[in-house]
Order: structure tokens, then C-alpha cells, then sequence
């Protein structure tokens, strides 16, 4: 079944065309990793699905319903989708777990003993128990990007986006951000994840998309991607990142 | 910062233990009499309790001001963002003593032509010099809003529409909250400001501390050469009083609201 649908998705920034026609599927449980040379429009196309930047042309389809409708808030859509930055960007003035609770408090309308239940109850699947107590600038950049994964999903997303979630990490703690992905997707999450990790998407990844200049030039399975691509394009990216 | 603490109060107390020193030393040296002192520090206490109306109504009116202002200078409207700018340029143009004669003046002149009671036009004019200087200080306590508000960086606002927060609660429950802690450092610094700024009202006729210090200056002279002396010393104890109470106050709120990673360099 698919969950997210996207058509003929189209952004310009004054004269620049980042994204030409985007055309894409991300079935139910499916993991999607998006690869391509920077400036190729991967996190352009991962704003536009949550509306964080508005489409110029095109549809996007969460479980069949047109969310780029100005009929419908854009606050209802980002509910549905869970959203992982580069730079993590958790509220610097809250603890861990007051991070994770804020959406389910003012947004999801829970009360907030049950908030702060739920709140550690994501923190410890993230395995950040012992941290919940933490402000931001107290945890590693490993740490604050768990914090900002369990924030995405206490709020229930239908698909979670990741915005190259370990680019801004020493190498050191990429690996746990990693795991804490590939187990998500284990569990049967649905998840579109712009990264640069290649062993990440060879291993994680039901699919792989290579974009290009505002377009996706070519889909399949990682195998398939990584070792057979098919277009010269992804020839000339994959030899250069994998070599 | 324990250590810059005790520092300041022993400075405060120093200048406090001087400044009584000198007032003994005149004393012992017959230059005024303690019975002097006594006599007028009623009519201090009384200017005193003015003093501390005005600079209540300023100081509120001048964060209300600031605080609305300074966001509407954040707008992505142009026109809300061109009120805000415009206001900010005017009041910020003219020195505070230039506003209050105006406002009085203005006052005076255009109610007087419907209002028949001069009792209540004065009263009028009295306290819209006293709004003047509030709008005046609230034109700097924007411009320090507008930058608390511009210094969150625009991550914070970006998670918060990520996880669906309405524009209004991201800005009251992320963008507020860190700003204000940046904000806070310079809004003291306003409000001592503004505090002395409240002695100019004396020249549409506020007695306030400095009103009466003037009023002081020939009865004291009379008493002694050092008799103004006295008076305007037991008045800049009285300020020194409430500025220190209000930079106490503000360096608490600082510490309550302290948070790791947001701190600004402690003064």
C-alpha cells in the first residue's frame, strides 16, 4: 500500500528551478534513501513533502488525501509526518523529555502526565533514559539527534523524513544515530532518508533513488543502484562515493 | 560569579559608608545640623513614593510598548514591520526632555480649549509627559526585543513547524523564551535608564525626588553652605536604592531562567 505519493512536484527559488517534476512512491514500512550530489534538491524535496516549504507545482498524497490543498492546515500534515534535521535543532531552552512532550502537550492536546510518560517512554527506545533530564547542550550530537528522532516520533508520524540526519555528527556518533534508524525501520516504519552513508543505505534501505538537478534519475534496490546503476549520472556519483 | 557578587556589595557598601562618612564628617564639622536632615527626609520619603509611581507607570508602559513593537518589527508583513521602524526612528530621534514638553505643552494647550476644570487639564498634561517618557523608553526596549527575538536561530521556529506547533505557540513557547533570556542583560540596562530619566519629569512640575531636591536647594542654603549638599545626597542614596533593587531583581530573573548551553556572559 502506499502511504506517500508524490506527482509532478515542482520548486523554484527566484529563477532557479530546484526541483523539475518529482515523481515518487514510498510504500507502507518501506524505507527510502535518497542519494545525489549536494545542491541536487534531496532536501528541497523533503521540505516540500511536510510543507515546510511550499510546492510551486504538483501533488503530494499522504494515504490518498492531497495535503498541498490550501483547504487543509499545514500544521495538521507536519503531524503526519515526522521530520529529522541535519542540524537536529532541539529546543534549546527544554530538557529532553520536555523536548518530546511539547508536541503531544500543545499539539496532540495530551495531558501532561501522560505526555511526560510517553515522552520517556520514546526517549528510552532512542536509549536515552538516563538523559531525559538533559538540556540540549548538555548531550553529544549523537544524543541530541536520538532526543530529536524520539520528538519526531512520540507524535505518531505516518512517514518520518530524514534531512541527512548524521551529516553535522563527529564520526564517532554516527553509528548510534544509525541503529537507532535501522531499527526503526526494522520495526516496519516508513521512512525517507536523504544521506550520504552508503553502507547505511545498502544495508537499511528497501529502495534507493538517485536525484539529480531536480530530478530523480534513478530508483531501485540498493543492490541494484550501488553495483549495476543504470545511468551514467549514477555511474559517475556512486564510483565517486563508493570507489 | 559568587565571587562577582560579593564584590558588588562590597562596593555598594563602601560608597553607602562613604558617603555617610562625609555626611558625619560636615556634620562634626558644624556645617549643618542633624535636626535639618531629619526635617526634610519626610518630604524626601514623599517625593520619593512619586518617584516610585512614575517609574511604576513607565517602566510597564515602556515593556508593553517594547514587547509589541519589537515584535511587530519581526513581522513578515512590511507594513506592521514600516509602523513598528517608524516608531522606533521617531521616539529614538528626540532627547527625552524635548518629548515630555512637548507632550505637556501640546496637552495643555489643545484640552484647555474643551475641558473648563484647569485642575484636570494640568492633571492631564501632567501624566501624558509621564506616558511620553514611557513611549520613549519603549523605543529602545524594542530595538532589544526585536534582537532577542532575531538571535533564535531559525532552526528552533523550523522544529517547531515540523512537529505541527501553531505559529502563535512557537512563538510564546520556543521563540519568546529564548529570547528573552538573551534580552534580558539590556532590558535591565533600560530600565535603570528610564528610572533616571523619570528626574526630568520635575520640569512640567512633577515633584518627584529631584523636583524637590531643587525645590530644597534656597531653605537648605539657609541652613548651611552644604545644606544642598546634604539634600541631593540623601536623594542619590534613594536612587541608588531602587536602581539596585530593580539590577538585583533583573540579575535574579537571569539565574532563575539560566539554562546550560544559553547563558549570556554574565556581567
Amino acid at each position: 500500500m502506499t502511504v506517500l505519493s508524490i506527482r509532478g512536484l515542482r520548486k523554484s527559488f527566484g529563477a532557479t528551478e530546484v526541483l523539475r517534476g518529482i515523481d515518487l512512491d514510498v510504500a507502507q514500512g518501506e524505507a527510502l534513501c535518497i542519494i545525489g550530489p549536494s545542491g541536487s534538491g534531496k532536501s528541497t524535496l523533503l521540505r516540500c513533502t511536510n510543507l515546510l516549504v511550499p510546492p510551486d507545482a504538483g501533488d503530494i498524497l499522504l494515504n490518498g488525501v492531497r495535503v498541498n490543498d490550501p483547504r487543509i492546515r499545514p500544521e495538521w500534515v507536519r503531524q503526519q509526518i515526522g521530520m529529522v534535521f541535519q542540524s537536529f535543532n532541539l529546543f534549546a531552552h527544554l530538557t529532553a523529555w520536555r523536548n518530546v512532550a511539547l508536541g503531544l502537550v500543545h499539539v496532540k492536546k495530551m495531558k501532561r502526565p501522560e505526555a511526560q510518560a510517553r515522552a520517556l517512554v520514546e526517549l528510552q527506545r532512542v536509549g536515552l533514559a538516563d538523559k531525559v533530564d538533559a538540556y540540549p547542550a548538555q548531550l553529544s550530537g549523537g544524543q541530541q539527534q536520538r532526543v530529536a528522532i524520539a520528538r519526531a516520533l512520540a507524535m505518531d508520524p505516518t512517514v518520518m523524513l530524514f534531512d541527512e540526519p548524521t551529516s553535522a555528527l563527529d564520526p564517532e556518533f554516527i553509528h548510534e544515530v544509525l541503529d537507532v534508524m535501522a531499527r526503526l525501520a526494522e520495526d516496519g516504519m516508513t521512512m525517507v532518508v536523504v544521506t550520504h552513508e552508503m553502507g547505511f543505505a545498502r544495508e537499511v534501505a528497501d529502495e534507493i533513488a538517485f536525484m539529480d538537478r531536480g530530478l530523480i534519475v534513478e530508483q531501485g534496490a540498493p543492490a541494484e543502484i550501488l553495483e549495476r546503476p543504470g545511468h551514467e549520472r549514477t555511474q559517475a556519483f556512486v564510483g565517486k562515493i563508493l570507489r | 560569579m559568587a565571587s562577582v557578587g560579593w564584590a558588588r556589595l562590597i562596593g555598594y557598601v563602601a560608597a553607602l559608608l562613604a558617603a555617610s562618612d562625609l555626611v558625619v564628617w560636615l556634620g562634626v564639622r558644624g556645617y549643618y545640623n542633624i535636626h535639618y536632615l531629619a526635617s526634610i527626609t519626610p518630604i524626601l520619603l514623599q517625593a520619593f513614593v512619586v518617584t516610585l509611581e512614575l517609574i511604576a507607570v513607565v517602566v510597564s508602559l515602556g515593556f508593553l510598548v517594547g514587547f509589541t513593537i519589537g515584535w511587530s518589527r519581526t513581522s513578515r508583513h512590511p507594513i506592521v514591520r514600516g509602523i513598528g521602524g517608524l516608531y522606533v526612528d521617531f521616539f529614538r530621534s528626540m532627547p527625552p526632555l524635548v518629548l515630555i514638553a512637548f507632550a505637556f505643552l501640546i496637552s495643555l494647550t489643545s484640552f484647555a480649549s474643551f475641558i473648563r476644570n484647569p485642575y484636570a487639564v494640568q492633571s492631564i498634561a501632567l501624566w501624558l509627559g509621564v506616558v511620553v517618557l514611557g513611549l520613549h523608553s519603549g523605543a529602545y526596549q524594542a530595538e532589544i526585543v526585536r534582537a532577542g527575538i532575531l538571535s533564535v536561530p531559525a532552526g528552533q521556529t523550523e522544529a517547531a513547524d515540523a512537529i505541527g506547533l501553531s505559529k502563535i505557540r512557537t512563538m510564546f513557547l520556543i521563540v519568546l523564551p529564548q529570547a528573552f533570556r538573551v534580552a534580558l542583560p539590556p532590558l535591565g540596562n533600560e530600565f535603570s535608564s528610564v528610572i533616571k530619566d523619570t528626574s526630568l519629569l520635575n520640569v512640567i512640575g512633577w515633584l518627584e525626588l529631584s523636583g524637590i531636591g531643587l525645590f530644597q536647594v534656597l531653605p537648605a542654603l539657609r541652613v548651611s553652605v552644604f545644606g544642598p549638599l546634604m539634600v541631593w545626597t540623601e536623594i542619590g542614596i534613594l536612587y541608588l536604592i531602587v536602581t539596585s533593587v530593580l539590577n538585583g531583581t533583573v540579575r535574579a530573573l537571569e539565574n532563575v531562567f539560566k539554562v546550560p548551553g544559553l547563558e549570556v556572559a554574565s556581567a
